[in-house]
């Protein structure tokens, strides 16, 4: 794994022009072998020369002109780094993968890196930027290069706005006269002071200073670290002048290398300009008294630019009045002004100036000191960007000045904005919002029709097969018009109309187009999909609108507003009760899938989106009986779960469970079985190698849980599900998926192909303009496409968090894998005989330690065994699970703690979690010291801190604990004893949790975990039975009893 | 022909100058306006004298370069006629807020012609000149000078127009605070003189932190914050040269006859447009 860090080093020099240059270097995990590392400072572990070069080359695309030139151009720097025992630590990211842990303690020395001298900084960054985000498995940025990004493109949007200005710096040069004559022995020779004046560019702006500022604030240390030289007491920049440095140099680097034309330069020749652009050319002439009084004029003027806009303690405003149609050149615009620290705070001209002086003071006083003196000028600026003001002012009380309809349009048109934008605050009538300006549309009047041959339908059904049909209509602010009366429009000489009483802006030449659009084809009758309806409406909002009849209007509205639905009501033969919010949501599906759309169900985990399932599946049993049966793919841990809650909700739903070795394998047979049963569970596996078996089949509907596993289009086992048949298909997933474009496609490439594009295009259009330029009104086209067919609430929503206790749990049951059942009834067989023997304390010394060891089996093989094998999710699917799971609450942006009693879990999760998965973990155990744990649980519960994984062994779960942060907490094994577990949970979490709190525990199906499970719950009704803190009360069951608890079930094992 | 005074007033003045003298002759001037030949001159109470360096000239009998005492005096308004002026000028706030702005309105005049009056000279009989050097014409190439001197100290404060024409600083000054907005104008009269900002270093100099402490290991890396959130891209370009236009165009250290401000603009045009790290 490669890290690429980088930042601002300025050049050691004492020179009056100090410059500096940006170095990219890249650290790795793998230690580089240096045998010429005979000083012992050179980094040991990043890419060096032509390593560099070629991870240059390759990953980020540099190009080089001739062979070996760009390792020729790296230079070496030297970089301040923590430093362990003569060691430089590994950076913050590149921790995580490695098998190290963070240092609490270390010093800072300089190390010697290979590193690169960026061009283009600004360029390069955002190019860099925009490659890391695709290659996360290659390299990573590190937070400094991730920071120089950002503030970059930020200082280039300051640049963009043209605030900066041309400069000169004044520099005192004191130099000794030189003596006259020879007669001056014996006194003492004068030094005169001269001066240099140097041409530079200013960056003047309030944003500039607050960017500075915030950006300071979140500035890395290493950004500050770079040296020229390991001088000795070397140290660390001032972050704020580095900053600043490094944004003066930015500018002039860009505007002195702008090209320019010679026609240009023959206009600015001789002035003050000319040095500024082109600081390197001699500059011409200038007699010294001449350049010091322009400087000195510059001075002032930029003195008054600063003064511009600082000083007055208002805004000034203008409002438009709008002029009655019966005189319509006498608009109205209105000055006035609206104090600084309260912009509600409004003083119109008018008024002031009617008051008496007395009054007017008084009326002044919130608007600042010196309110005429400033208003005037305010005025004055104003009038030099729109001069018509002027007109407003021939007076001395200047309140406002009138327009005629066409200065109307222009102010309206351009002014205001212009006004707008430069900082006046500008109130437009109602009706020329941007809604209100496209108002002259191309209509499309939408009616169902049944397909041709069919019975005709009563109004207001709509299914699958209904034809929706379009005519098309002019229509102006929402109403439909004749030919003539656009025509009339489209006539009027005037940019601005009243039209049925409102005033509105023509664009003649687009009113024309439709007009032709509309007489080729308004004799059509054209038809289109509801799909193509819905895609068509979001993308071409400003040109066409939709009459729709009423039961499309409906449609539609229930389609964007998910909370209108009605809740189902329980099915009948669903055992147990749905939430309101659930059968809202299969209300939800109900209605997508009854009109063909295909939908996307992506609620927060552990609200419960399988019961949703299950639930659906019964009802339309209940509605039209005998159905095709659902073919639901998921990740093979979760097979056992939904075997387990459709067992226990929805048991006349006969299930198959196509798993492992015993499975159906000819397709004859197979599709027997299928027909007799109405779910068919498969995993995402067997749906790739089986596929033959899967495709050709008549499922009703093919449901893909954990979604996720098919974001990657080009997957085998993506493809083989795209190639199943079904007339609905049902996507699950937790995580929330608008959040990355590539998978959002895949997914809606199952289930509404086509809706979003092909990939290719999707990617130019929404891909690249989201992501390397924030487009935001890409952003919000793309998320209004796919809203109607996603169905996302979050813990969070108030409008469920009532529907919710505020702490679920949850079981989620897993199978064994084979190597866990064999070891387990090794052991099971083990125990059989000697408990025949044994006695008294002998006994329940066996009982206990047995218990143990089938714990260990439940958790994972490798605990057990203690053989130091591999820690893998194929060794047990708790693990596996824990990791998915873990996965989607991360990317929901949550955190999570995990329990368990184990050290040798903790610890092994740990590593899992940390370098496999690269999240953020902690892990706080018995041997943790005070210090590290205070800092832990600190870092954990900062808000800053990205979501983390806190894993704690069940008895630290104790005193003093404070871990509010985490709203899922996970049970990897249990401690049977409802109340030592409830106590660790409840403590760790109680105080101060404003969110619900979702408690998962694992329980492996099948053996004696899942039956004890059962007891527990029987018995924490009758709460007499277990008492104390340990489990010795197993201890108390009968030989017979214990030996059917621990028995291992064949069902436990699904292969 | 280039211009020799660039705003519009400094123009006009010559301009109102032409008619009434031989544009030949005033045209001579012009280079004995520049060139330090003037070497000093001063107004006071409607009177322009200055001192010019003439030239060696044979044919006049002048061997070595003189010094010419040369004056010019203007008709003054009457003082009563300038306290009408100025209540007219300060009933109107697009006067004093152009005036404000060290700006000559464009319709200044219009404040005068009311009254029956001018403020540019009009007509021979508004100018009284004399000059010491041996050439009879007038005007001759020293009073020429000093008349394009005035064009060009016009360019830079209006109000020495006022000062020809026979109103000082003190009594413009009395006559403004008569008036509500007058007073505005005159507080702002009174300049300062802006000190010379001697800077140590062309970028601001970075220097380096005394024994920094470190926070932790994590914060070293990634900060102690996380980074604020980046400002969306706005739709559409804003005002061009917004900053600088707020300050008129010809600044007094811009001594070309193309508008500052145009130039300006094409040029964060280009920055924008033809850079390619700002693409």
């Amino acid at each position: 794994m490669h890290i690429i860090h980088g930042t601002w080093i300025p050049d050691d020099t004492n020179e009056f022009i100090q410059k500096g240059a940006f170095y990219l270097w890249v650290e790795t995990d793998v230690p580089v072998s240096t045998s010429r590392n005979r000083t012992g400072t050179v980094h040991p572990r990043h890419l060096a020369h032509t390593a560099l070069a070629t991870f240059l080359m390759e990953k980020l695309g540099l190009q080089e002109p001739v062979s070996g030139a760009l390792a020729r151009t790296l230079c070496l720097k030297y970089f301040l780094l923590p430093t362990v025992a003569g060691k430089p630590s590994p950076s913050f990211e590149l921790l995580r993968y490695m098998d190290e842990e963070e240092p609490m303690e270390f010093d800072l020395a300089p190390w010697q890196i290979c590193c690169y001298q960026v061009p283009d900084i600004i360029t390069a960054l955002n190019d860099i930027h925009f490659i890391a985000l695709n290659a996360a498995e290659d390299f990573q940025l590190g937070a400094d290069i991730l920071f120089w990004h950002q503030y970059s493109q930020a200082i280039k949007g300051i640049i963009a706005k043209d605030q900066y200005l041309p400069a000169q710096k004044y520099r005192e040069i004191s130099s000794p006269s030189i003596n006259r004559g020879a007669t001056t022995k014996g006194k003492r020779a004068k030094n005169s002071s001269s001066f240099e004046l140097h041409p530079a560019w200013e960056l003047l702006s309030d944003t500039y200073e607050t960017t500075i500022q915030r950006y300071v604030a979140a500035m890395p240390g290493v950004c500050t670290a770079g040296l020229n030289s390991p001088d000795v007491g070397a140290a660390l920049f001032d972050k704020e002048s580095l900053l600043r440095h490094f944004s003066e140099y930015l500018l002039n680097n860009i505007v002195t290398g702008t090209p320019f034309t010679a026609k240009f330069d023959q206009q600015i020749a001789g002035t003050l300009l000319y040095g500024c652009v082109y600081p390197y050319r001699p500059a011409l002439l200038q007699a010294s008294a001449d350049s010091l009084e322009d400087y000195k004029h510059w001075l002032a003027w930029r003195a008054n630019l600063t003064k511009a806009h600082t000083e007055a303690g208002f805004t000034l405003c203008f409002r438009l009045e709008e002029a009655s149609p019966t005189d319509i050149d006498n608009w109205q615009l209105h000055f006035l002004v609206a104090a600084r620290h309260d912009p509600s705070l409004k003083l119109s001209l008018d008024e002031y100036w009617y008051l008496n002086p007395r009054d007017r003071a008084e009326a002044a006083r919130p608007f600042g000191k010196d309110f005429e003196k400033n208003l005037l000028l305010a005025l004055g600026y104003a009038a030099r960007i729109y001069p018509t003001v002027w007109a407003g002012m021939a007076t001395d009380h200047p309140a406002g000045c009138r327009l005629t309809l066409d200065e109307a349009f222009a102010f309206l048109k351009e002014s205001a904005w212009v006004l707008g934008d430069a900082g006046y605050s500008v109130i437009v009538p109602a009706w020329w919002t941007p809604e209100g300006r496209r108002r002259t549309k191309v209509r499309l009047k939408t009616s169902l029709r049944s397909p041709k041959g069919a019975a005709t339908v009563g109004p207001g059904y709509l299914s699958l097969n209904t034809i929706i049909s379009y005519e098309y209509q002019l229509s102006v602010g929402g109403q439909v018009v004749t030919e003539e009366e656009w025509q009339q429009l489209v006539n009027a000489k005037t940019p601005l109309v009243q039209f049925r009483g409102q005033w509105m802006e023509l664009d003649r030449d687009k009113m024309q187009q439709l007009l032709q659009f509309w007489q080729t084809h308004q004799h059509e009758e054209s038809e289109i999909t509801l799909l193509d309806m819905l895609k068509i409406g979001t993308e071409a909002e400003d040109d066409l609108e939709w009459e729709h009849d009423q039961s499309l209007r409906d449609m539609l509205s229930r389609l964007n507003d998910k909370n209108a639905f009605a809740p189902i009501k329980d099915p009948e033969s669903l055992q147990g009760t749905l939430r309101d919010y659930q059968k809202r949501g299969v209300a939800w599906l109900q209605y997508l899938e009854s009109l063909g759309l295909n939908p996307c169900l992506a609620d927060d985990m552990g609200l419960g989106k399988t019961l949703e399932v299950i639930a659906r599946m019964l009802k339309e049993r209940e509605e039209t009986g005998d159905v095709p049966p659902t073919l639901v793919i998921a990740p093979t841990s979760v097979l056992g779960n939904w075997r387990k809650e459709i067992e226990r909700f929805g048991p006349e739903l006969r299930t198959l469970v196509h798993q492992g070795s015993t499975r159906f394998k000819d397709k004859q047979t197979f599709a027997e079985a299928c027909q007799k049963h109405d779910v068919v569970l498969t995993s995402f596996a067997l749906a790739r190698l089986d596929e033959k078996l899967l495709q050709g089949l008549e499922w009703h509907r093919v449901v893909v849980d954990e979604a996720q596993n098919i974001k990657n289009p080009q997957a085998a086992q993506t493809r083989a599900i795209l190639k199943l048949a079904a007339p609905h298909r049902l996507a699950l997933t937790g995580t929330p998926v608008e959040n990355r474009l590539r998978d959002l496609w895949s997914i809606f490439n199952f289930l509404n192909p086509g809706y979003l594009g092909k990939e290719a295009h999707f990617r130019k259009a929404f891909e690249m303009p989201i992501y390397k330029d924030n487009d935001l009104t890409r952003s919000t086209t793309l998320k209004k496409l796919v809203e109607p067919f996603i169905l996302r609430r979050v813990k969070t929503d108030k409008r469920i968090i009532d529907d919710l206790p505020d702490k679920i749990e949850q079981k989620m049951f897993c199978t064994l894998t084979p190597e866990q059942a064999s070891l387990y009834e090794a052991v099971v067989k083990d125990v059989t005989e000697q408990l025949n023997e044994a006695e008294g304390i002998q006994r329940k010394g066996l009982i206990l330690s047995t218990i143990l060891k089938l714990k260990q089996i439940c958790n994972h093989p490798a605990q057990f065994l203690q053989d130091g094998s591999a820690f893998t999710t194929e060794r047990s699917y708790k693990l596996q699970r824990l990791g998915e799971m873990i996965e989607e609450v991360i990317e929901s942006g949550e955190s999570v703690l995990v329990f368990t009693q184990f050290t040798e879990i903790g610890s092994a999760l740990e590593r899992y979690l940390e370098q496999n998965k690269h999240y953020n973990t902690y892990y706080l155990h018995g041997g943790t010291s005070v210090a590290r744990r205070e800092r832990m649980i600190a870092e954990f519960q900062d808000p800053e801190t990205e979501p983390s994984v806190f894993i704690l062994s069940l008895r630290a779960g104790g005193v003093g604990l404070n871990l509010t942060k985490a709203n899922h907490v996970f049970h990897f094994d249990r401690w049977w004893n409802p109340a030592v577990e409830d106590q660790a949970t409840d403590r760790a979490f109680r105080i101060g949790q404003r969110k619900n709190v979702f408690v998962h525990k694992f329980v492996a199906m099948g053996p004696m975990e899942e039956r004890i499970d059962t007891m527990i719950e029987d018995k924490k009704r009758l709460s007499s039975l277990v008492v104390g803190t340990d489990e010795s009360w197993l201890t108390e069951l009968d030989n017979d009893t214990f030996k059917d608890l621990i028995a291992l079930r064949r069902s436990a094992v699904l292969e | 022909m280039a211009q020799f005074s660039r705003t519009w007033w400094g123009q006009r003045f010559i301009a109102a100058l032409e008619q009434f003298t031989d544009p030949a002759r005033l045209g001579r001037g012009r280079s004995y306006a520049s060139g330090g030949r003037i070497l000093e001159y001063t107004l006071a109470k409607g009177t322009v004298a200055a001192r010019v360096r003439g030239s060696i000239n044979p044919y006049f009998g002048v061997y070595k370069e003189p010094i010419y005492r040369t004056t010019i005096t203007i008709k003054a308004i009457t003082a009563g006629d300038w306290t009408k002026v100025i209540r007219q000028i300060a009933s109107r706030a697009d006067l004093v807020t152009k005036l404000l702005m060290n700006e000559m309105p464009d319709t200044i005049e219009d404040a005068f012609s009311g009254l029956g009056l001018h403020l540019l000279p009009h007509s021979e009989r508004d100018f009284e000149t004399s000059c010491s050097c041996p050439d009879w014409a007038n005007p001759c190439k020293h009073i020429a000078g000093v008349y394009y001197l005035l064009a060009s100290a016009l360019d830079q404060d209006p109000f020495v127009m006022f000062e020809l024409r026979g109103l000082s600083r003190d009594d413009l000054h009395a006559e403004l605070v008569r008036t509500p907005l007058g007073k505005i104008l005159a507080s702002a009269l009174t300049s300062d003189d802006v000190p010379v900002e001697p800077v140590e270093s062309y970028y601001t100099l970075p220097t380096k932190e005394p024994a920094a402490v470190v926070a932790s290991h994590k914060e070293f890396w990634t900060g102690p914050k996380r980074l604020p959130a980046p400002l969306a891209t706005a739709s559409q370009a804003g005002v061009p040269a917004l900053l600088i236009k707020k300050q008129g165009d010809y600044p007094p250290f811009w001594h070309k006859d193309v508008s500052f401000i145009s130039v300006m603009e094409e040029l964060y045009d280009r920055v924008r447009t033809k850079n390619r790290q700002m693409k």
